[in-house]
């Protein structure tokens, strides 16, 4: 396929690898903030093959891993109603909630499907006028678009019987978040490449300035990726610490102003609490008041949902790249993809899930 | 979650006033919102898509420079690179 096997070939990539080692005069901490670049890096081994040119760490870039218990035990709730059927990406139907996870309730009978789009998912509404029919709006600026054109098309449309349970984060303040934590290792970061896509990087300049950070907008094959490391330790050999864009085939400045508009006018900037991390102020999207009638939250009375994190499992101290997973005591053991105790185990996107699955049981540096 | 794969727009049209259009994925085709790529995309050019949405036209003369970049960084050979990428 076109603009993906050019960026995989092994032969630039050792090319690249070799490059870094070449600019590296020490060992760099980079973090990169996207569960596809995670699963990647991990997949094809790319921060082994670096070796003592660079560390990465794996920042809370999976929007699954980092939706608050809160969250999913109030979907949990919505799916139990027998008048509703909720529909969700195939990735959050196996996080665990208080006492269960979406595919136990559709086994107990609840209605839970998974759509592709948001649009299949106001597309069943329009097709079930007798039932409620609730998205799972999750997701990274990436995904806010889509989320957000199916309430817009529910209201234009006149589908009165959709809504969506909101969980929408955003990238920046959780980088800052991280920064300004005192155990911070951090040195440069490799920005997602497809949240620069929706909202171009001017935010994240003024970030790079402060904490004298590079910030590299880089995109999801391996040459990408190995191409933003490069580019990140290039900077910080030479003292210099800017918004650099690998991504250029795909990323402009100013990202897709469009989206960014339809975003704004469906939701506002809000409070979220990070599962691992903890709340982070205006750190998520939710649904603005004109648009309350389709927010599941204003419609079901969720109110009386309130859950606390659990003790055991150790993803923020993953997520903020103190702990690797191998060096947590439930990995591989309490903890697996087929019982997780917490979200980064559950979605192939989380750093403890792409340890386990491509062996990752011991440090290899 | 952010999973994007690049495709080529076939063909572009309206549903209830949306501009839709079929997109092909190496052979793989499916319906895909274009609203908030419409004024910069025609059938033949490729954009990212992601949860059934076109976020972006990919631009191809960038796609060529940066990976002439990458290939002189490896001096893969010229015949091979024109082999490699052809259809």
């Amino acid at each position: 396929m076109r603009y993906l096997s050019e960026y995989r070939d092994p032969k630039v990539a050792r090319a690249l690898v070799a490059e870094i080692k070449r600019a590296a005069t020490r060992r760099w901490v980079l973090m990169e903030v996207c569960g596809g670049q995670t699963h990647t890096i991990v997949k094809q081994g790319l921060d082994e093959l670096l070796g003592d040119a660079v560390e990465m760490v794996h920042g809370p870039g999976c929007p699954v891993c980092v939706t608050p218990l809160e969250q999913i035990d109030k979907a949990l709730a919505l799916a139990s109603r027998p008048d509703v059927i909720f529909t969700s990406f195939g990735d959050m139907l196996r996080v665990p909630g208080s006492d269960c996870d979406l595919l136990q309730v559709r086994a107990r009978g609840g209605s839970v499907r998974i759509v592709y789009s948001p649009l299949d998912a106001l597309e069943l509404a329009r097709k079930n006028p007798d039932k409620e029919v609730v998205f799972f709006a999750v997701g990274f600026e990436t995904t806010a678009p889509a989320n957000a054109m199916a309430v817009w098309r529910a209201k234009e449309l006149g589908i009165t019987n959709f809504s969506v349970l909101v969980s929408h984060v955003t990238v920046p303040p959780a980088m800052v978040a991280l920064l300004d934590s005192p155990d911070n290792r951090v040195q440069g970061f490799l920005a997602a490449g497809h949240v620069c896509t929706i909202m171009g990087w001017t935010e994240y300049e003024p970030i790079a300035a402060k904490y004298r950070v590079p910030i590299v907008v880089t995109g999801f094959e391996p040459l990408d990726i190995l191409e933003g490391m490069l580019l990140a330790v290039r900077q910080l050999e030479e003292g210099r610490y800017e918004v650099e864009n690998q991504y250029v085939r795909v990323v402009r400045r100013d990202g897709n102003q469009p989206a960014q508009d339809l975003v704004s006018r469906v939701f506002e900037l809000v409070d979220r609490n990070w599962r691992g991390i903890g709340p982070i102020p205006r750190s998520g999207l939710g649904v603005r008041a004109e648009f309350a009638d389709f927010d599941a939250e204003r419609r079901f009375s969720l109110d009386g949902i309130h859950t606390a994190e659990p003790t055991i499992c150790r993803a923020g101290d993953v997520l903020r790249g103190v702990l690797k997973p191998f060096d947590c005591p439930a990995f591989g053991t309490l903890c697996t993809p087929e019982q997780p105790l917490g979200a980064p185990m559950v979605s192939s996107e989380g750093a403890c899930a792409a340890y386990y699955n491509y062996g990752r049981f011991r440090s290899a540096v | 979650m952010c999973l994007g794969i690049p495709g080529r727009i076939v063909e572009v049209h309206e549903t209830q006033g949306l501009p839709m259009g079929v997109v092909d994925f190496g052979g793989v085709r499916r319906e895909v919102c274009l609203a908030y790529v419409a004024d910069q995309i025609k059938p033949g050019d490729y954009a990212i898509v992601h949860v059934g949405f076109a976020i972006s036209k990919v631009d191809e003369a960038e796609a060529r420079r940066t990976f002439a970049v990458l290939r002189e960084m490896s001096q893969l050979d010229e015949l091979e690179w024109m082999k490699e990428l052809a259809p």
